[in-house]
């Protein structure tokens, strides 16, 4: 469910005038899709998805259940074996500017610093210089990187370094933005921090967010849906919808009854599973 | 009044903290790690100078036969003739210029012939498969094997050293930097895909400076291996060169002079692998 738009920073112009989506149409489809590495050895099969414009949507599952696999076939990383992946309508051909992709770690570019790496993306785009560097500034300041912007990766700390990652990838506004476990890596504390901040970022710049995560807590507090993968090509499992108090990024609400009664709900679903 | 006597007491208290403070004993970390450095470098430095006396007494004594060591000072004393006369009629830094250039043109054409095929093989796996077969049979072969069927087919004036030489080091180079494209993350140039770039864009942003590091590997490689062909280049033919100056004083047990060349190709193989390190530093200044 898409969030009313803050408006601090329309000043930036890091968004487009926002626009609230239509509630429900769908920017990724995913129907009946099936793959694997070999015939005889599938991760997913005849699976439908469907990902709508603007939400958070966050796949949970045991491990080997397929998650990380479909967020390759969206990224055009990988081909499906039988079915169809569909951005806009359109099927997914390989990867595209229109679906940013972050990894867990080690896919900065070490030889260029902060914002370099940052206005990456621009160079691909025709935008005015002035433009992208002020869409690259209001983005800095967004995560919380200012002073470092010379800086280069190697002299950062881990969530540091996701920081950049994530800012590198939604500044160019994808259409929807693929998460594999981006903060597996990094501390608790950080992670809270970034988890925060990612949701303070998803209501500046429209877009969905397809997040893969282990952590309960993590898809309780980013998502606006969950879907549980089943365990051997089972699917879909059960799917939540998750409302939670606005600002949606309020550490609060970590420890709200609301939250906790999520979380009771989907650990005993991922028991169920086994 | 008040207010000195309370300013009295915060001296007292920060002073009797200063006496109380806990004596350190022994040496903290970073003094322990700077003192091992310096001893390090003595260290370092010691052996060679220690050689150096050695073979300075032992031949100054007439302990060892100066037809097959000679003095240091007597080195020396034939290294100042030569630059003052000459060597076979040719001033000195005539062969030394002529064998800079050999091995700076082998070895920067070398270097960009190497490059260019080590990117693509270590991109296009395609290309790897078509050139594995031969690129493995010609590994493991001494490139000097190859000197005489290079004279046959390049005939024997300066082709056919600088093509040894620029062979040996292209070889070398391209091996490196394969392998350093090949050990780029993958990560990195999906993520550069995702963010629109083409094949053109991940080649010059994301896998030429991610090899780098291997490519300063291979070149330094191969630097040191083509000062090492060059002499064996020298040896055969011309009358040119430090090779040249090896070769022909050892043709007249001209010892001293033997010397000489040794000691040049060795200086000029040590200075151009500093200045290499230098730039390596300074370029991939992420690594380590």
């Amino acid at each position: 469910m898409p969030r009313p738009s803050s408006t601090s920073l329309s000043a930036a112009n890091l968004t487009e005038p926002y626009v609230q989506p239509a509630a429900d149409k769908e920017i990724i489809g995913l129907s009946q899709v099936t793959f694997g590495y070999s015939r005889k050895r599938l991760v997913l099969q005849d699976l439908t998805l469907s990902i709508r414009q603007g939400e958070f949507l966050t796949l949970l599952g045991p491990s080997g259940c397929g998650k990380s696999t479909i967020l390759n076939l969206i990224a055009g990383f990988y081909k499906p074996l039988a079915g169809l992946v569909t951005h806009g309508g359109e099927p997914v051909k390989g990867p595209s500017e229109r679906r940013g992709v972050v990894f867990q770690g080690n896919a900065l570019f070490d030889w260029m610093t902060v914002e370099q790496n940052i206005a990456f993306g621009f160079r691909f785009q025709s935008l005015s210089k002035l433009e992208k560097q002020q869409k690259v500034k209001t983005i800095i300041q967004l995560v919380g990187l200012q002073g470092s912007e010379r800086k280069y990766p190697y002299q950062l700390s881990g969530g540091m370094r996701q920081r950049v990652a994530v800012a590198r990838s939604m500044v160019v506004q994808p259409e929807i933005l693929l998460m594999d476990e981006p903060f597996a890596a990094v501390d608790v504390q950080t992670r809270e921090g970034l988890q925060e901040e990612l949701l303070k970022l998803h209501e500046q710049v429209s877009g969905a967010i397809l997040f893969v995560t282990h952590s309960i807590e993590e898809a309780v507090f980013l998502s606006d849906r969950i879907v549980i993968l089943d365990r051997n090509l089972g699917g879909i499992y059960d799917e939540t919808l998750v409302q939670l108090p606005e600002p949606r990024y309020t550490p609060m609400n970590r420890v709200s009854d609301a939250f906790n009664q999520y979380r009771t709900d989907l650990y005993l679903k991922m028991k169920a599973i086994g | 009044m008040q207010l000195k006597a309370s300013q009295q007491t915060a001296q007292q208290i920060a002073q009797q903290t200063a006496a109380n403070a806990p004596k350190f004993k022994g040496q903290d970390l970073k003094t322990q790690e700077l003192r091992e450095r310096g001893l390090l470098f003595c260290v370092g430095i010691a052996m060679p100078v220690l050689i150096l006396i050695l073979w300075e007494i032992t031949t100054q004594q007439g302990w060892i036969d100066e037809l097959f060591l000679p003095s240091i000072s007597g080195i020396v004393t034939e290294f100042f003739a030569i630059a003052s006369k000459g060597y076979a009629g040719t001033p000195l830094m005539s062969h030394v210029l002529a064998s800079l250039r050999r091995v700076f043109t082998a070895f920067g054409v070398g270097t960009l012939v190497g490059l260019l095929l080590g990117l693509l093989m270590g991109y296009y796996k395609y290309i790897r498969a078509a050139f594995y077969v031969v690129t493995e049979i010609l590994r493991p072969i001494p490139p000097l094997a190859f000197i005489t069927l290079f004279i046959l087919w390049f005939g024997i004036g300066e082709i056919s050293k600088v093509l040894i030489i620029l062979y040996a080091g292209a070889l070398i180079v391209m091996l490196n930097t394969m392998e350093g494209v090949r050990a780029c993350p993958k990560q990195k140039i999906l993520a550069a895909r995702t963010l629109g770039a083409k094949d053109l864009a991940i080649f010059a942003y994301v896998i030429f400076p991610a090899a780098l590091p291997y490519i300063f590997t291979g070149m330094r490689v191969a630097l040191s291996v083509d000062f090492g062909i060059l002499v064996a280049a020298e040896l055969l033919a011309g009358d040119l060169g430090m090779g040249y100056i090896i070769q022909d004083a050892s043709t007249f047990f001209n010892v001293e002079a033997l010397f000489v060349g040794i000691l040049m190709i060795a200086f000029f193989g040590v200075v151009s692998d500093f200045l290499l390190r230098l730039i390596s530093a300074r370029v991939v200044h992420w690594q380590g």
